[in-house]
Order: structure tokens, then sequence, then C-alpha cells
């Protein structure tokens, strides 16, 4: 009364079993030529913050109990599988086991105490983590909006809506980051002009969401410790929460500079922030006007015409709370004029010197991948 | 495969069968104790309690991060956002949804007595609150002195009420096939699901407003 | 009301195209929901290789439109979350669960049609975003106030049209599983045959009774949220909306706590039909038949308390409470893989392809389950929240657990759909492709979300160190896409000339395998007595087997 479905192996099958055959031996010799690079692919970076060292350790923890429980179940799948195959011609029945009360109550109280393990050291991980220090050595507002970061430097006895001393516009570069003391415990704060980003920097292991709220006291903040070997080295962070066309640009650095090296930079910042503007660069060549509107992260014009004997852009920026720039750069790339960033809504002249006629590239320094455009000097 | 096996309901193949019918000739599905549809509408209510739950969640999140509340600016509006003021047209809609209840559930008595007039004069009192309902809710809409995109406060209430209006909408909808159907004779003692389902579905529909207006204009 | 007489089970099938557009039969509309979550898997699949080729290979090559990729992501998940996979399983559930129940058709068969009717109306809705000047782009979760926003269209991109098309095709396909769900329980409740009392229903019918509930009461609540979004976006509303006292993180809450429960609602169902599996390829009853019911109804209670781990990063949780349950949700879960396991434990296996896919379900949902401990732990979220850690989680889950699961269900129900059996060589052609694709598309994704790459970015740079890496997923994506090949050869050859299946082709347990093969209008004309889980088991062997 019973047929035995699917017991002669047909070419195809073998077809399928060579390939897969040739794929896990292909895998396996990948694998055993690059061992140790494949086995530290399974970890997180190595942690540059203090916390992200206390992440990792728990991360190491959880891992080696992962790597546990997979060997043991999977192997037992496979083992089960290969030894229970069914003989041709079998037709008998294997025993009807309907169910083992003790195994059954083993295998629910053995996960059930590792859960609660790893949920406690997880837990008190957290905690410290999660500690904030009630006397920071400084005092950071990160600010994000799309696409860019900015970072506020607080006074020491700030709170969340605290006004800055200074702030850094650029994200990246020499002049640009979130500089930090290596050494010592900073307070950030993060703050949305827009939409939900989040800071992420993959070395500290951390992210945090920055959340656009009603009233700033609700912004999330945390503390962060560079630990002093940290002095000299930049990490690359990005904004890990989609956010719009322009999410992926979102990247910053984070610079750490030695306690006496930050002091050095802070000083400088802080005087330059609490100087009188110079007066608006009156250029003896300030030529006619070329206008420029910056909106939506996009430059309105696509193309450009100007006179060779100098001019001055116009610059529109209707991005509230974006900041952006327009620079010029030659046929091999090069940048010919530099204008600094300024954040929307304003409007600003921007009086370029003369330029060989040709053809040139505009674009925003800041979101060069979408805004830019062609500018033909005549 | 020919084996012991039961004889089973729908009786000999070929044998003639109503198609489409859900009870397509089986009896072992009318075994006692709720009816299909009644238990599917009790379902369904579950669901909706859901749907307004997660309406209430939002009122709450935002109310709290609104502070104060009711609104005070726009101070041109600030005054309208006070419902406690006078809650008593509110109040009267009330009272005239929850009469309404009364009706129904009167209605659902009298056609489990088998009294078919009673019953169609009950509905028919039940549907007509309810469209006053609706006609004062419209009113209300038409006097109040903000809307929807008026703050927290404007999108919260209109939100709320509003979807409550569209249940109530629907339950006189259905209301409506009852009366119809009623009128056209197929509800008795024995057969009225549709009936006792609208009734769980109009209790429903008061239950949430009183939910709203203790919320709304009360607390 | 038509009257007509019971047509012969072989012409039921060869009916017309109205017949099948009219129809209220549940192995009809079973059958439509197969074909059409088969047609949108097809189109997911061809979003996904456009992200995947993108991707292979710093710097933008494929999409020069950033925003268009941002659609393509955003409709890659929606339309494999809510127009395959939760469809596909509610398609099972609607051919096999009335049949297993010995029942002769859905207790509301109009409202049956209804439901899945909504279903490609709801698709098209969705993709005509794509026409309409851009499609939804916030991502399927749709995150606010990003995908609030109406103004600064070249920023959000949310701001088109595509974004109020995403919304109401949610609702849509919203409404259409809440009827689905109701139409179930009651079916469940009380339809049932003579002697199917709730604990000798087979595992199937009792996952997609929890399913149920959980639609039923998640549902609902992510209805709501869709309607608030809809009110802000075109109403002025200010529910997420910060500046005017709106609460940004009000959406994540709701949004979450329907979308984890969906979770179940994907994976439960494609656990009850391995769970139909493997006791029949390995001739012994399900290990554990009770535990496993339990382990079902508490997976289902502890998803409506874990919704909140999507949120670990935003601050706004209390993180121990929604860890801990987090944790606990992988006991049951680990209890159903050792029942399953000890299914296998002696028994005497026949590795037809049902089996394969059922076992590479059993692998590859262990991994999905285990990296899913990893994010449990509130720090290591930290680290990996938001990386392509989290992509290679939930593909293993989703993936790896639902999708083997369909393959095993719809190799092993399509002799029961359409009395012919698929071939078995295409059929083990097709799983090692897919197998073989699956993992190296989503395994490389663990050490990339390790090695910070972020999710839903188009490009990334070139000295990362992620370009190996992502090469190797999108040779694999494109070996998954031709594991589609075999299939639907298969399914082709097999309709015309495959093996003739006869009523139980696999010397199965449970009842649908107890009419022919399809089976007929109104499913039965004898029933077997129903002593236990496993009434034709009884049939054939007597009770002796039993305790």
């Amino acid at each position: 009364m019973s047929s035995t479905p699917g017991s002669r192996p047909s070419t195809t099958a073998i077809i399928g079993w060579l390939i897969a055959a040739a794929v896990l031996v292909a895998i396996v010799v990948l694998v055993a030529l690059n061992a140790q690079s494949v086995w530290t692919s399974f970890f997180p970076p190595e942690a540059k913050s203090v916390q992200g060292q206390e992440i990792r350790n728990l991360y190491d923890i959880v891992f080696a109990i992962a790597v546990v429980i997979f060997v043991v179940v999977e192997g037992l799948i496979i083992w089960t599988v290969i030894r229970y195959r069914r003989k041709p011609g079998d037709d008998e029945l294997p025993a009807q086991t309907h169910g083992n009360n003790l195994a059954e109550a083993i295998w629910t109280i053995v996960p059930t105490i590792i859960v609660i393990f790893l949920f406690v050291i997880s837990w008190q991980s957290l905690n410290k983590i999660e500690t904030v220090s009630a006397t920071p050595d400084l005092k950071v507002r990160v600010v994000a909006g799309q696409f860019q970061w900015s970072f506020e430097y607080l006074p020491a006895d700030a709170d969340a809506k605290s006004k800055p001393i200074f702030t850094v516009n650029a994200p990246l570069g020499p002049d640009g980051g979130l500089v930090l003391p290596a050494g010592q415990t900073t307070h950030l704060y993060l703050h949305s002009l827009d939409v939900i980003h989040a800071f992420y920097v993959p070395q500290f292991l951390f992210k945090r969401d920055v959340v656009p709220n009603t009233d700033a006291v609700h912004d999330n903040q945390f503390d962060l410790a560079i630990p002093a070997s940290g002095a000299g080295q930049t990490y690359r962070g990005q904004c890990a929460e989609l956010c719009g066309v322009g999410h992926r640009i979102m990247v910053f650095e984070v610079h750490a500079l030695a306690p006496a090296d930050f002091q050095a930079w802070y000083d400088k910042q802080s005087a330059a922030a609490s100087a009188t503007p110079p007066p608006a660069p009156s250029g003896g060549q300030a030529g006619p006007p070329v206008n420029v509107t910056a909106q939506g992260v996009k430059f309105l014009e696509a193309t450009l015409t100007a006179p060779a004997a100098g001019f001055t852009f116009h610059l529109d920026n209707k991005d509230a709370g974006t900041p952006h720039d327009l620079d010029v750069l030659d046929a091999g790339g090069a940048k010919v004029f530099d204008s600094k960033e300024f954040p929307g809504p304003a409007v600003r002249d921007l009086p370029v010197p003369a330029l060989p006629a040709g053809t040139y590239k505009f674009e925003c320094s800041i979101h060069p991948t979408l805004m830019f455009g062609t500018l033909t000097v005549q | 495969m020919t084996s012991p096996s039961t004889a089973l309901t729908t009786g000999d193949p070929g044998h003639a069968v109503v198609e489409h019918s859900p009870t397509a000739g089986l009896a072992h599905d009318s075994r006692g104790g709720i009816s299909n549809p009644i238990l599917g509408m009790l379902l369904f209510i579950c669901s909706e309690i859901m749907f307004f739950s997660g309406l209430f969640a939002a009122y709450f999140s935002v109310r709290a991060s609104t502070t104060p509340w009711p609104p005070v600016q726009p101070k041109d509006l600030a005054e309208h956002f006070n419902l406690h003021a006078e809650p008593w047209f509110a109040g009267i809609l009330t009272l005239i949804l929850l009469t309404s209840s009364v009706t129904c559930q009167m209605a659902v008595w009298a056609i489990r007595r088998d009294d078919r007039a009673g019953f169609i004069r009950n509905i028919g009192v039940t549907l007509v609150l309810g469209i006053v309902f609706l006609i004062g809710q419209v009113y209300d809409y038409a006097t109040l002195g903000f809307g929807i995109s008026d703050t927290t406060f404007g999108t919260t209430f209109y939100t709320l009420t509003g979807f409550h209006g569209a249940h109530v909408f629907g339950g006189a909808v259905m209301l409506s096939v009852v009366l119809y159907r009623g009128l056209a004779g197929q509800f008795s003692a024995r057969h009225h699901d549709a009936v006792e389902a609208t009734s769980l579905y109009w209790h429903f529909v008061d239950v949430v407003w009183i939910a709203l207006f203790s919320t709304l204009y009360i607390l | 009301m038509a009257t007509t007489t019971l047509t012969p089970a072989a012409s039921a099938y060869r009916s017309g195209l109205y017949e099948w557009i009219t129809t209220t039969d549940h192995k009809k509309i079973g059958i439509l929901y197969v074909i059409n979550s088969f047609l949108f898997f097809f189109i997911g699949g061809l979003l996904a290789l456009g992200v995947r080729t993108e991707l292979a290979q710093p710097g933008l090559q494929v999409l020069t439109n950033e925003g268009l990729y941002n659609q393509l992501f955003t409709m890659h998940g929606t339309v494999m979350i809510f127009l395959f996979i939760i469809p596909m399983l509610a398609g099972f559930g609607n051919y096999v669960v009335p049949l297993q129940i010995g029942a002769p058709d859905m207790a509301f068969p109009r409202i049956n049609a209804l439901s899945f009717w909504m279903l490609p109306l709801g698709g098209i809705l969705l993709l005509m975003g794509f026409v309409t000047g851009g499609a939804a782009s916030a991502g399927w979760t749709s995150y606010s106030p990003l995908a609030q926003d109406r103004v600064g269209q070249a920023v959000n991109d949310a701001a088109g049209t595509g974004q109020d098309l995403w919304i109401m095709a949610l609702v849509l396909i919203g409404t259409s599983s809440i009827l689905g769900a109701v139409n179930f329980l009651v079916t469940i409740f009380k339809m049932r045959a003579p002697g199917m009392t709730l604990f000798r229903m087979p595992i199937l019918v009792w996952t997609v009774l929890v399913t149920s509930v959980l639609v039923l009461m998640a549902t609902p609540v992510i209805t709501s949220a869709l309607i608030m979004l809809f009110i802000d976006r075109n109403y002025g509303g200010h529910f997420f909306d910060p500046v005017s006292g709106g609460n940004a993180i009000l959406w994540q809450n709701v949004f979450w706590f329907y979308s984890h429960p969906a979770v179940y609602v994907m994976v439960l169902p494609a656990m009850g039909m391995i769970s139909e599996i493997l006791p029949v390829f390995s001739r012994k009853p399900l290990f554990g038949y009770k535990a496993f019911v339990f382990a079902t109804a508490g997976i289902g209670a502890l998803g409506f308390s874990v919704w909140a781990h999507h949120m670990f990063t935003t601050g706004s949780v209390y993180l121990p409470f929604f860890s801990l349950m987090t944790f606990l949700i992988a006991v049951p879960t680990g209890v159903k893989m050792f029942n399953w396991i000890f299914t296998l434990f002696r028994g005497k296996l026949t590795f037809s392809t049902p089996l394969l896919f059922a076992l590479g379900f059993l692998s590859m949902f262990l991994i999905g389950g285990i990296n899913g401990a990893f994010s449990a732990a509130v720090p290591v979220d930290f680290a990996l929240h938001d990386t392509y850690w989290v992509v290679a989680h939930l593909h293993y889950v989703l993936f790896g657990g639902s999708v083997f699961g369909v393959m095993a269900g719809l190799y092993y129900w399509f002799p029961k759909m359409t009395g012919r059996m698929l071939g078995e060589g295409l059929g083990k052609v097709q799983f090692v492709l897919m197998f073989v694709g699956f993992n190296l598309t989503f395994f490389p994704m663990h050490q990339l979300g390790l090695a910070g790459m972020p999710r839903r970015i188009a490009d990334y740079a070139a000295n990362a160190g992620w370009n190996d890496l992502n090469l190797v997923a999108t040779v694999g994506g494109f070996i998954i896409a031709s594991s589609m090949i075999p299939l639907l050869w298969n399914i082709f050859i097999s309709l015309r000339a495959g093996k003739i299946a006869g009523d139980d082709p696999w010397e199965a347990n449970t009842l649908e395998w107890a009419t022919s093969s399809p089976p007929p209008p109104y499913n039965f004309d004898h029933l077997p007595e129903i002593r236990s889980e496993r009434p034709l088991f009884d049939l054939r062997h007597g009770r002796a087997g039993t305790h």
C-alpha cells in the first residue's frame, strides 16, 4: 500500500550535489588560506573607547556561547540526518516516540538559565556604559541635519539647551570633525534639526539615535571616553539611520588629541569665535553677480555662465540648518575657488577672482555628489 | 484505502448541494455554542478595540509631550481648545448614543421572543438615534473654532472623534441592512444572527464613545 | 443562489477564468494566494537584485539617482513582507487548514475571496508609486519624521505620492489580513470534524491559530499608525511632528507593536509546515506535540512584549525589560528546535525535496535565532543595530526560515493541489542552488555589519574593506535568482506530465491526504475516524504504534 518516493538518484540531482560539493570545497580552501582574517572578521573592530571596550568584552562572551550552541545544535542536526537515513527497502516503522518529559524539561530549563545569564551580564555592562560622570571634562553637542554633522562645544556648566562657545561646521578633514581629548571624558548631547539620524562610530562599537524633540531637554546624551593611548588617532563615523537621499554622505570624523594639543586647539577655536568677525572681504575685482540657489540639497542651476574678468557668486542657501558652500574646480579637478560654508536660510556674496576662459565644475564641497553643475567662463 | 471510516455528513456523492454556502450540507458545524457570524463579529470587535487602542495610545503619548494641555498657543485658538468649558453638547450626544444602545438591545430581545413588530420599531429608533448622533457630530465640528491642523490638540481630537464617527456610520449602514431585511421578514426567533452581530457592534461603538467622551471632554 | 450538482474532482480545476475570479472555494483561493505571492516574490527579488548589483562594487554604477536606490530597498522589504511571505503563508493556510480539520470550506467563503482580492489591488497600488513620480523610499519601516515630510522632495523623496500609495496599500493589505484572521479563527474553532479535538489538531493548524490571534491583535494597531501618518502628511496633522508637539518615537512604538509580532506571523506558519513535513519523512510522530503547542502559544504571547528591541538605540525605551523579554523568547523557540531534531532522531529519513527544504529551514533558522540573541544583549545591539548584521539576521529568519519553509510546503502540498508530483531531481537542484546562494548572500553580511557597514547606503568607500564581502553577497544573490529557473521549469513540466500523485503520495498523517488529489469541492466524501493527531497513520497501522 505504500510507494517509496524519491529513492532513485537522478542525473540532475547528482549534478546538483557536485555543484554543492565544489562550492563547499572552494569556501573551505578560501577560508583556510585566510584563516586569520576570517577569524577576526567575526569580531567587531578593536574598541577605541572605554565604553566600546566594555561592549567588546560582552560581545566576546556572547560570541563564545553562541559558537558553542551553534556547533552543538547544528552538529546534532547533521549527525542525526546522516545517522538515521532510511535504507533502501526498509519498510519497518521506527519506534513511535511521542516525547520524553525529562528531555523536554532539560531543554527548556537549560536555555532559560543560559539566556538569564546573558541577560544579567548584558544588564551589568549596560549599566557601566550608561554611567554618566557628574563632572565631565568636556561637553559637546552633536548636531545632525540633512545631511550634515556639526559639533557645538559647550561651556562646562552647560545643559542640553545651552549656547555653544564655538561650533565646528565641517564634519571632515583637518579643520573639521569632532575633536576630543584622549584620556578624558566627554559628555555628548545629540540634537537633530529635522529627521532621525544616528551617531555611529564603528570603532567605538556604539551608536545612539539623534531624535528630533519638541524640547531639547529630551535630547539623547551619553558619556564617551577615549583612552590616552588614542591620542593622534582619527576614527570614521557615519549616520546609521536612514535620513533621506543623502544618508550615505552623512559621514564625519572623530579626532582624538593629547590633552595639551586639545587645549591648544580649543583655545584657538574659542578665540576665533569670540573675535569680532572681520569685515566682508571687499575684493577690488568684485564683478557682476551670478545667481546660484541651493534648495533641498540641490543647486537649482545646472549650468552657469560668467565673465572671465571676475564675478561674484550670489549664493542663496534656502536649506534651513544645512550649510552649503560653492567651490569651482578646473578640468583636472583642482580647486580654483574655495568658499566657506554657511547654514541657510541665508544669502552670501562670494567674490571670485579672474579665471581663464573655459569650462569648470562647480560644487558644494559638503554635498559633492548631490550638488554640482557646469560653469562656463567666457 | 478502504479501511474503517465514519460515514460523513455530506451523504452520498452526487447529492445536490447549494454552492457557495459555507454550511453546504454539513451538519457538524452547528455544534451549539455561539454561531459563526457572532463569533466572527466578536473577533472583529477585538481587532477594532486594538485599532482604537492604537489611536488612544497616540493621543496619550502626544498629550504627554505637549505641555500644557490643552495648548495655550496659538492665542486665538487657545480658548477653543478647552472642551471642558461646555461639555453639555457632547453630553447630549452621549445620551443619544446610550439610548440607542438600549433600544438596540430591546430590538434583540424582541426578535428573540419572535416579536417582529417590536424588533422593527426598536431597530428603527436605534437607526434614527444613530443618524441624529452623526448630524450632531457634524454640527459640533462646524461650530468648533479649530481644525485638524491646529496643534496636536486639533489633530488628535478630529482623528479620534472622526474615526469613531466613521464607525457610527458603518454601524448605521449595518442597522439599515438589518432593518431592510427585517421588513422583508428575514428574521425570526431562530434565525437572527445578523441582528445579534449588529447589536454587538453597535454596543462596541457606544463603549468607544464613552471612552472618547471621558478622555477628550472630561479628563 | 445557483444550485449545481457536485462536479467530479478532475474537472473542478479545468474550469474557466471566470470561475477562478469568482470562486469562493478555499482551495482555489489558496492557490490564487500562492500564485499571487509568487508573482510578488519575483518582483521583490528583482528589486533586491537591483540593490545587490549596485553594492557589488564601491562607486555608483547602476543607479545614478540615489533616491531610486532608496525606493528599491524600501519596496523590496515591503513587497517581500506584505505581499509575499504573509500572503504566501495565508495561502497555504487557506488551502490546508480546512482540509486538515476535516471542514468543507472556510467559515466565511465570500469574505475569504474578498481578503484575497484586496492583495493584488494593494500590490498594484504600492507599485504604482514607480510610475507616479517615485515609489515610497523611507524604508519599509517608514520612520517618521522622514516619511511624514511632504516638503523638500529632493532631500527626502518621501514627499512624493509613492509614500501615500504605500500607506493606502498597507491599510488595504492589513484589512485583508484581519478579515483572513477572523475567518481562520472561526473556521478552526467552529468547523472541526467530529473527533478533531483541539489537541488532535495538526501543528500547522495550531500555528495558523496563534498567527491569526497575532494578526487580529497587532494589525489594527499599524492600521491606526498608518492613518495617523496619512493625516500628518495630507491634512497637516502633528502626531509625529516634533516641531509642533508631536512625538517622533511614537511612530516606532506603534509600528513595531505590529511589526514585531508580524515576524512571528511570518515564521510561525512556516514552523507549522515544517512540523507537518519532518514527522512524515522520518516516519515518526512529532516529538513533544503538547510542548510544541505551548511553545507556539508562548511565542505568540511573548511576541507582544518585545517590540521595543528594535528601538534600543533610540534612548526612549526601558532597556532591561525589553532585553529580558527578548532573551526569554529564545526559550520556546529553542524548545521547538529540539522537538524537531528529536523528531528526526531514531527516525527513518527519506530525503525527498520537502525534507531537504525542511532541513534547510532547521539549520538556517538556527543561525537566525542565535544571531538574534546578540541583539538582545543591549550593549552589543548598540554596535550591531542598523548595520548589515541586522540584515543578515532578518534574512536568516525570514529567508532561511520562512522561504525555506514555503519551498518545503510547496513541494509537499503541490501533489495535493494539482494531482501531480513535482520532479525530485529538479527539486534537489533548486534546493542546492538556493541553499548555497542564500548562505553566500547573507552570511558575509554578518562580517560586513561587524566591520561597521550601515544598512541602506547605495555606496561605500573603496578603502573601507567591504569590497570582497559585498561582491560575494552579490554573486550569492544571483545564485538565489538562478534557483528559480529549476523551480519554474519543474512546475511547468510537472503540471503537464508530472507523475500522478494519488491520494497520499507521502504516506502522510493528516486528513488532507484522505481525500482525492485535488480534493473535490467541499473536500470530503468520507472522513476516517479521528482518534489522534495522526488519523491517517492510525488508519494505516492501527493504533499499535501509538501509546
